[in-house]
């Protein structure tokens, strides 16, 4: 995060990852429409605009969906999720157009109120087919509405992090709502195989990536449990390495982590990202808090911990972003001894400094090796 | 050399930085050259497996004028008497020559079929209504009010007005639709994803139609009434849009047909 915070709000990756959000979504728009209206020449224009933004809407959100498990997969695709909330407040613009376009044309100019009728006009008969699909749209509509709605930083500063983090989450439900609004909507009329495919080939990929993701990163915190755990147990051989019976728990070498970067450890549950700069060592909380980024993942820039999702900064030995900006996270105690980095699990509070541990680089390349 | 895990590259994307580095740029352009190719591929494979668009019009914005008799039984519809065909009609006639009235079924704009109190004293009457034209195959419609439809001077030879003929007892499958937007207000307008609106169509008045589609051959519409030979309209409304079985008196009155039962024996198929 630059000092000069106006030139953060918009920026040059900004725009571009706008143009193309917008171009993409004109694109889709414009051939679902075209080729609508070529090949079915008597088609209602509502109804078809309706289609396209609908699907336009859906797609886009499994495009949001797969952003996350992409960047933990490979954070080469880090610029994606960069603007992702400009996606996600695009979704909701094409979700809501879809469904005003539905309303004014599905409901309006009857016997009911044009907003209850999309509850009340598909009665419950005990068929698959006559499953009322459209309240569960409603309903995803409302997530996203919210989402959009407190998707700027005012609001994550105002709600909290973990409550802004959560209500973000709905996304998830968002999706398995719209998930079924097409499954008894309208794939129950469109008999088309190829809808069908389409659906579940989404469902798959947004399902594939997240357990592909989850499951990568639950491998990595257990093993550095596990090693933890191997290590606290079976003390004996390293209990002379352990300068004191302090608590400070064995995290990894001082050879694991690249300059400028850091390693990620579980300790007591909880994920601390050690960072190795100019001949120290340092450790905070992994979890940024501005969207909950992995702080761990990020790099040292300019002196500062730079988080790998917006770019928001904090110094490493105190957990605090540099002035004028306010963000701050815990900091860990940290030691190193015979090139092993040695971490106290409880966290200091946000924004305490705590004294980088010094050490020496000609030493740390032998007791690596020999480690 | 220092023993790092190469697998990390030390690029590094911020994205207030004017510039991404190069690889991490390649990357990206990939990935969004993708997304936009996707953003291409899928709508025109959506598009084009698109099967429920029928060949139906509504001919909104455009009015025209149309003179004929009045019938507010069992739904509202005019009858309109074709030029040059033989008044004398024998059951012959009346089943297999041309009509001698063309039938345009009459409802009101929006989601409301013509009110019936309204347009009851000009039942059986000669009226010139202007309105909107609806139309799907052989079936017609106007979308027309109230206060548009004038009686004329000419008295209708009642004698020549088509009578109804009755052809028997039969079960037939199809779909419940509303008229008016299967005919052409909405288009594709049948089926789950229509079903809300063709329940508020049908609530409020438009004539619940079977249809009944045939492998070889157009499709069949058949006007709903009970057995009686009421209108049927807050009765049928669970059933419509779904598959359904009806066994009932059919009968055909000119060019319409009309399938009286008693809505509580309708049958959900499938
Ligand atoms: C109040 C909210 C909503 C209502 C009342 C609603 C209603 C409908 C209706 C009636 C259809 C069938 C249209 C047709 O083909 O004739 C439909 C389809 C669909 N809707 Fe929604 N919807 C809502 C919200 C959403 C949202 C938020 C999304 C996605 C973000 C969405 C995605 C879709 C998709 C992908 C289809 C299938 C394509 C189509 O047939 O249009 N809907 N919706
Ligand atoms: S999560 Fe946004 S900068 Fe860290």
């Amino acid at each position: 995060m630059g000092v000069n915070y106006t030139s953060v709000q918009w920026n040059r990756q900004k725009k571009l990852y706008d143009a193309v959000l917008v171009g993409g979504v004109a694109a889709y728009l414009v051939a679902f429409s075209v080729l609508t209206k070529l090949l079915f020449p008597r088609v209602t224009d509502e109804i078809m605009l309706i289609r396209a933004f609908g699907t336009a809407a859906f797609v886009l959100l499994h495009i949001i969906l797969c952003i996350g498990p992409l960047c933990r997969l490979n954070p080469r695709f880090l610029p994606l999720l960069y603007n992702r909330r400009h996606a996600g407040v695009t979704c909701f613009l094409i979700g809501l157009i879809h469904a005003a376009l539905v309303v004014i044309t599905y409901h309006a100019g009857s016997d009911t109120n044009p907003i209850l009728s999309i509850f009340v006009s598909s009665p419950l008969n005990g068929s698959i087919s006559g499953v009322p699909f459209q309240p569960f749209g409603f309903f995803a509509l409302l997530i996203l509405f919210l989402m959009a709605a407190t998707s700027h930083d005012f609001w994550l500063a105002n709600l909290s992090a973990p409550v802004w983090k959560s209500l973000h989450m709905l996304v998830y439900f968002a999706y398995a709502l719209l998930v079924l609004h097409v499954t008894f909507g309208v794939l129950q009329g469109e008999g088309s195989p190829v809808y069908v495919g389409a659906v579940g080939f989404g469902l798959v990929t947004v399902l594939g990536l997240h357990i592909v993701a989850g499951f990568r990163e639950a491998k990595a915190d257990v093993s550095t449990e596990t090693m933890n755990v191997l290590e606290g147990k079976t003390l004996t051989p390293r209990a002379a390495d352990s300068p004191l019976n302090d608590g400070f728990v064995d995290a990894c070498a001082v050879a694991d982590i690249p300059e400028n970067r850091a390693r990620i450890v579980c300790l007591s549950g909880e994920r601390v990202a050690i960072f190795k700069y100019e001949g120290k060592i340092s450790a905070v909380s992994n979890v940024c808090q501005h969207q909950n980024g992995p702080l761990g993942e990020g790099k040292i820039v300019f002196g500062c911990i730079t988080c790998p999702w917006h770019g928001y900064q904090y110094q490493p030995d105190t957990g605090a972003s540099p002035p004028p900006f306010v963000e701050k996270v815990p900091t860990f105690n940290v030691r190193v001894k015979n090139g092993r980095v040695f971490v106290h699990p409880k966290p200091n509070p946000a924004g305490a400094r705590a004294e980088p541990a010094q050490f020496e680089m000609v030493g740390t390349r032998s007791t690596a090796s020999q480690t | 050399m220092e023993r790092v895990p190469t697998n990390v590259s030390d690029e590094f994307y911020i994205g207030w930085e004017a510039k991404a580095a190069p690889g991490i740029g390649k990357t990206v352009r990939c990935a969004v050259i993708a997304v936009l190719a996707l953003a291409l591929l899928v709508p025109v494979v959506l598009a084009v497996s698109q099967r429920m668009i029928g060949v139906s019009v509504f001919e909104w914005g455009t009015q025209k004028t149309f003179s004929g008799v009045l019938q507010t039984q069992p739904y509202p519809h005019l009858l309109v008497p074709r030029p040059g065909v033989n008044e004398k009609h024998t059951l012959q006639s009346v089943l297999f020559s041309p009509a001698m009235f063309s039938t345009y079924h009459l409802v009101a704009p929006w989601k409301f079929g013509l009110n019936r109190a309204a347009i009851a004293p000009l039942d059986g009457k000669s009226v010139t209504l202007k309105g909107t034209l609806i139309y799907r195959g052989s079936q017609t419609m106007i979308e027309t009010k109230p206060e548009w439809i004038r009686p004329n001077e000419k008295t209708p030879n009642s004698a020549s007005l088509p009578q109804s003929v009755a052809l028997g007892k039969q079960t037939l499958t199809g779909e419940i639709v509303d008229s008016k937007c299967f005919l052409g207000v909405m288009n594709p307008g049948q089926l789950t994803p229509h079903r809300a609106c063709a329940i508020r169509c049908i609530s409020g008045g438009v004539p619940p139609v079977l249809l009944v589609r045939q492998k070889d051959g157009p499709a069949i519409y058949l006007l709903l009434v009970s057995a009686d030979g009421k209108a049927v309209n807050k009765q049928v409304l669970d059933l419509v849009a779904e598959p359904v079985e009806i066994t009932g008196e059919v009968e055909r009155q000119g060019e319409l047909l009309i399938l009286r039962a008693d809505p509580v024996t309708y049958r959900r198929v499938k």
